[in-house]
């Protein structure tokens, strides 16, 4: 029974990094932008958030930071797609190559060493004392409550409950209607694809602050990539998002039991778990339900600079 | 006399090679003043790098040899996005490639002049099996493929991995986390520079008649550029998908089989060096011609062999890595600004 409560542990802790980071690709896709830059944003996040806690050792500095350097970088990724219009496509590999190899360079002084400080476990009175499941899902850190609950519950009712998450949706579905209708469709791709960007790189320092937690280059291993792949799957929606993510991280601790108990299946192959599963998550669902696929298609205009002038 | 600016549907050539050039040279002043921040001399690291690349035959040699995979994985990708599919996988397929021919290599007898042609085939279909799945997908339940090729990347090198370091493992047991020597490989004719070069650049010749020249290339140019017109016309829009999609998997598999047949003589993990994801910035430095991917797959081997010579100046892979993204990005707003004039009026 121990091991069940491990492997929800696991799932929750492994899930939520990616959520915060499928969470902000939802921001971004929602209006009209895809950014493939996710991977690297992660990877700045990552060091940055462990470049903090080896300064002082405060991870919701850490996590904050890294908030303030995706941000940053986002702003950058943005201006040149929304503004410039750019190839969405080219900039987010750019920003990928970028980011891993900024991250990389500057990492190099942190690789190997644990965090000096992490995230702790926060137990929830009574919920935490239910026998078997109770510990495993109600003593986790505060981040986990965030992503999952907090987060998701927030951005499904600005996105679908407000004036506001109409106006976003319009950006993302037709930009000329959203125009014409005096919804500023530039600016508001421009806040939400830095937005999303800043969770993505939170999402990097959930990783090395609460998840693994330590630099090693390469410690990001495509998750950023799972987290872009988590959103079709998730129909654009952040509460399916996050269950993706969740059923995503069941998954990978899958691997790391089998790694962990020395099942007969060598560690290479359990490692290919996630992305054979991601894989599988999204092309068994619209070959099933064909019908889904209309309730699950991207944003109309996803992926397409917005020109006031050519209509 | 007012002027304003104006957004022509495509850069007239010259203003968008002189965008290209202008976006190269910003990125590396740009990354020549990071460097400098750093405490490096930019000036002189460039002048070591020209010395190095230009100033001998290794240099030059060295640049021969990276060219090879370059040019495979570059037009591998502009292949696809002629009919407007993002390939974005050849890193896998390269690695799935050079499996199958190292399998070939390892486990079938015979004599050299028969196996090397059998690992070309094998390298080949080991490309284009690793890109089916997400072919079918695309083409049957319309499957971003963008995210599928990716995906099975990963899949692809911990597969090498694992059976570099597992079941293939060299059973002399004096290499670590390689296969043994292949016992066949592609000769040399200058220096270390193998027959891969000229075969590669047989078939960018072949894939661009084959585009310029045939009625199916004309069907796939019209495809890739109005899906729309493509399917009233009454061409099989999935069937020409399907077919240039398992081409373009094919030629990075090919990239794979070169690099262990010639270059590296052995399979280990990490031996693809990133070719398959330098093939897509190949792919757009060519604008997606096969003829463009020669100059670009030469200006990329000389941008990696120059980030080779930093290294030894004390400059990390990762450090080269972020130069790439940035010539890449600047790359990518340059092409967008060269769309743009102003006219009086």
């Amino acid at each position: 029974m121990d091991i069940i409560a491990g492997i929800i542990q696991t799932s929750i802790l492994a899930g939520g990094v990616l959520a915060l980071a499928a969470l902000g690709e939802v921001l971004a896709e929602r209006v009209g932008v895809v950014n493939l830059g996710v991977e690297g944003l992660m990877a700045l996040g990552a060091v940055t958030g462990i470049a903090t806690v080896v300064a002082t050792p405060n991870p919701m500095l850490g996590f904050a930071l890294a908030m303030v350097v995706g941000f940053f970088f986002g702003m950058v990724f943005a201006a040149t797609t929304v503004y410039l219009r750019a190839n969405q496509v080219l900039c987010g590999l750019a920003l990928t190559l970028m980011g891993t190899g900024m991250a990389a360079t500057i990492g190099r002084a942190y690789s190997g060493t644990p965090a000096p400080a992490t995230f702790p476990p926060i137990a929830i009175p009574y919920l935490s004392d239910i026998p078997l499941l109770g510990r495993a899902l109600f003593t986790q850190n505060i981040l986990v409550y965030l992503i999952y609950i907090i987060l998701p519950v927030a951005l499904h009712w600005l996105m679908f409950r407000t004036k506001h998450g109409l106006d976003m949706r319009a950006v993302g579905e037709n930009p000329a209607a959203a125009d014409a209708a005096g919804i500023p469709v530039n600016a508001m791709r421009f806040w939400y694809v830095s937005a999303g960007a800043a969770l993505a790189a939170g999402a990097g320092a959930y990783l090395t602050l609460a998840f693994v937690p330590s630099w090693s280059e390469g410690v990001v291993a495509g998750r950023g990539w799972i987290a872009v792949s988590l959103v079709i799957f998730a129909g654009y929606r952040p509460i399916n998002a996050v269950a993706a993510a969740l059923l995503f991280g069941i998954i990978t601790s899958l691997g790391f039991v089998g790694q962990a108990r020395n099942w007969p299946i060598p560690s290479p192959i359990l490692s290919m778990l996630p992305y054979l599963g991601t894989i599988a998550m999204i092309i068994v669902p619209v070959l099933a339900w064909q019908r889904m696929r209309r309730l699950m298609a991207a944003p109309a205009a996803l992926g397409e600079p917005y020109f006031r002038d050519v209509r | 006399m007012a002027y304003r600016i104006q957004r022509i549907p495509s850069a007239p050539p010259s203003v968008a090679f002189a965008a290209r050039g202008a976006a190269i040279v910003l990125a590396l002043v740009t990354a020549g003043i990071v460097l400098a921040a750093l405490g490096f001399n930019p000036l002189a690291l460039g002048w070591q790098v020209l010395r190095t690349t230009f100033g001998s035959s290794y240099g030059l040699e060295d640049v021969g040899l990276l060219v090879i995979p370059l040019i495979f994985t570059g037009l591998s990708v502009a292949v696809g996005q002629k009919i407007g599919a993002q390939n974005i996988g050849a890193e896998g397929q390269f690695y799935a490639g050079a499996f199958a021919a190292t399998g070939v290599a390892l486990f079938v007898p015979g004599p050299t002049a028969l196996i090397l042609p059998l690992m070309f085939v094998a390298g080949a279909v080991g490309g284009l099996v690793w890109i089916l799945v997400p072919t079918l997908a695309r083409a049957y339940a319309d499957v971003n493929e963008l995210i599928t090729t990716l995906l099975l990347n990963f899949v692809a090198t911990l597969m090498v991995y694992w059976v570099a370091t597992g079941p293939w493992l060299d059973p002399s047991g004096r290499a670590l986390a390689t296969t043994a020597r292949l016992p066949h490989e592609v000769p040399e004719f200058w220096g270390i520079v193998h027959w891969g070069l000229p075969v590669a650049v047989v078939v960018v010749l072949l894939v661009a008649a084959l585009f310029a020249f045939t009625r199916w290339g004309y069907e796939v140019r019209v495809a890739g550029s109005n899906p729309q017109a493509a399917r009233y016309a009454g061409m099989p829009f999935r069937r020409h998908l399907i077919v240039v999609m398992l081409l373009s998997g094919a030629i990075a598999g090919l990239a794979g089989m070169f690099e262990v047949a010639g270059t590296v003589h052995r399979l280990q993990g990490g031996i693809s060096n990133n070719f398959g994801y330098l093939g897509i910035m190949v792919a757009v430095l060519a604008r997606s011609s096969p003829i463009g991917v020669l100059p670009a797959a030469a200006l990329m081997a000389v941008i990696l062999n120059s980030g080779i010579v930093l290294q030894t100046q004390g400059i990390t892979v990762s450090t080269v890595l972020a130069i790439t993204g940035l010539i890449l990005f600047y790359t990518a707003i340059g092409d967008e600004l060269a769309r743009y004039r102003i006219v009086r009026g």
